[in-house]
């Protein structure tokens, strides 16, 4: 299967609305002011769907739907949320089964909405279940994602809606099954000349994780901490979308862009906490000071070097290309603000961007970081289309060349 | 169950102005009291509109200098960022004579074109330029450096507070 960038955007968009369309109808029940913060279309591995809903709990309903298009959708509250939203509905709140078909009466609502809005997009029908009410942790609030055999990974769309004035978030996850999409996707394909073949997509997406490893690799080398590649995904999402992928607390790293085939910008990110333990570890002695001084700030300049590099040759030896970067600048500022200057240069040649995300952790110290680039859209189609499926098991960058 | 209509949902609760997040190529109207914001200007710049007369105030988020140069909502763009926050205004009752601007934003951050100008000072440039050709004066400004800003428009008084990650906020 192919998928044009035409038809991506059109699918973003389509799901952009109908979060849209969900979240008025919640505002309308209830009073609550939230908005779409994001949608974005994520091709990733099964096994990783939902992994940033890690460490909280939900409750929300599912919906199985069939027709032009078929698969699960969830809308999933912040348990936190759950009061508030029940109290708005039913006077005086409620608990226990009072609360959960409030939730549930609501998600049929928001949910109905989303559905419909696809399928008058589409000029299809659409049918879906009644909604079921669920509870859980994390990940666990989604459906098992659809299963194919010689596909382990999938299309997800993902709007977050934000509570205005709360720090609390909704999600609508939906996760349709393989071949109805790639049917429909094909058929709103409006030309051949900017298709990529999805396998490859497929092929990037695994050559990145092997880039993330060799980054965290390096970063294990350094700080002689046990660091983990964690999820690695692959997303699409109208340019103005880029900068909020990234959150808004400060972070600190290192940007670059990248030359070659393809271009673009790459950026290396850690929390202020996970900055100064990784820092840390690699000074020969306690810094001087409180905070991140000037110290902390050099060992991530070098770190985010080494980790760029890692991850750029791990592209660059699939691709059979040469990709350089210019040197590290650093960074320590908002999230948002960071991403933001980036977007705005890609986005003077396109309307819409690949965002190719990977994190790294270590259960040892409180340590996180994130590598997200922002590829020239054309250039990594041309590249894609270069690639030969077969050479994705050859990115392991040799560390001799690193070093 | 309790069903509001659109209108209540606009009413602020417990006395606190209701507060309203403009995204990026995003905009905001209010003729009340509510507080607009937006977060995360790089070299995007904040265009915070104020009419003295009727109290309306308005805040636009624009990421690239001009419309023809580019695809997208007429908010995404400097130039016409500014026209259609104007127009939008003038459909709640303010009039041109009476509105001033106040910019925030256009930071030359992260910008690694080597030829010409950065993208940050260009969407300063532009917003200027629209804003002379429409007889708007600016009246309050924090632009460029290399750092991020956050702005929060208090349609109360026209106030215009600008944070960033390692300064303190100051009010334009």
């Amino acid at each position: 299967m192919k998928v044009d960038i035409q038809s991506l955007g059109t699918f973003n968009q389509l799901a952009h609305e109908g979060a849209k369309q969900a979240t008025q109808a919640l505002s309308q029940m209830t009073g609550i002011d939230a908005v779409v913060d994001v949608t974005k279309i994520t091709l990733l591995n099964r096994e990783d769907v939902g992994e940033d809903l890690a460490g909280q709990d939900f409750v929300g309903v599912q919906f199985d739907f069939q027709g032009a298009l078929e698969g699960d959708t969830v809308l999933a509250f912040e348990a936190d949320s759950v009061g508030p939203i029940t109290e708005a509905l039913i006077p005086g709140g409620a608990d226990g089964e009072m609360a959960k078909s409030g939730v549930k009466e609501i998600g049929n609502i928001m949910m109905s909405g989303f559905i419909d809005g696809w399928a008058d997009y589409l000029e299809a029908t659409i049918d879906h279940s009644p909604p079921t009410y669920v509870e859980a942790d994390g990940a666990d609030i989604l459906p098992e994602a659809p299963a194919l055999d010689d596909q382990p990974q999938v299309f997800v769309f993902k709007s977050q809606i934000e509570w205005v004035g709360e720090s609390v978030n909704f999600y609508i996850y939906m996760l349709p099954e393989y071949d109805p999409l790639a049917d429909l996707m094909t058929e709103h394909a409006e030309s051949e000349s900017d298709a990529i073949p999805i396998d490859k997509l497929g092929v990037f997406n695994e050559m990145t994780t092997n880039g993330t490893e060799q980054a965290a690799e390096n970063v294990e080398m350094m700080t002689g901490i046990p660091t983990e590649a964690e999820v690695t995904q692959i997303s699409f999402a109208p340019i103005e979308d880029v900068p909020k992928q990234v959150g808004n607390d400060t972070y600190v790293g290192t940007v670059v862009e990248f030359t070659g085939a393809p271009s673009g910008y790459l950026m290396v990110l850690f929390d202020e906490t996970s900055a100064q333990n990784v820092a840390e570890a690699l000074m020969p002695s306690e810094p001087e000071g409180e905070g991140l001084t000037d110290e902390h700030k050099a060992a991530i300049e070098e770190l985010g070097n080494i980790m760029t590099s890692g991850f750029v040759d791990g592209w660059a030896n699939v691709l059979q290309t040469s990709v350089d970067h210019t040197p590290p600048r650093l960074v320590h500022d908002m999230g948002q603000a960071i991403v933001d200057p980036l977007a705005a240069q890609v986005g003077q040649h396109q309307e819409h961007s690949f965002i190719i995300e990977s994190e790294m952790r270590t259960d040892e110290i409180e340590f996180s970081s994130e590598i997200h680039a922002l590829p020239n859209e054309r250039e990594l189609r041309q590249a894609l289309d270069d690639l030969e499926v077969d050479r994705a098991d050859e990115t392991d960058a040799d560390i001799e060349q690193i070093f | 169950m309790k069903v509001y209509d659109g209108s209540e949902t606009e009413q602020s609760a417990g006395g606190k102005p209701e507060r309203k997040k403009v995204g990026i190529a995003e905009y905001e109207v209010t003729t009340g009291d509510a507080v607009l914001t937006t977060s995360g200007l790089g070299s995007c710049i904040g265009v915070a509109l104020y009419d003295t007369e009727s109290g309306a105030a308005g805040l636009v988020h624009v990421m690239l200098p001009r419309y023809d140069e580019g695809e997208g909502a007429r908010a995404k763009f400097a130039d016409t960022g500014v026209e259609v926050l104007l127009d939008e205004l003038e459909k709640v009752g303010a009039s041109r004579r009476s509105i001033e601007a106040k910019i925030a934003g256009g930071s030359d951050m992260l910008d690694f074109s080597e030829n010409g100008s950065s993208i940050g000072s260009r969407n300063a440039d532009t917003v200027r330029e629209t804003l002379e050709e429409y007889g708007i004066p600016i009246i309050g400004e924090d632009i460029g450096g290399d750092h991020g800003r956050s702005l929060r428009l208090e349609s109360a008084t026209g106030d215009l507070v600008v944070k960033s990650a390692s300064q303190d906020s100051a009010t334009l």
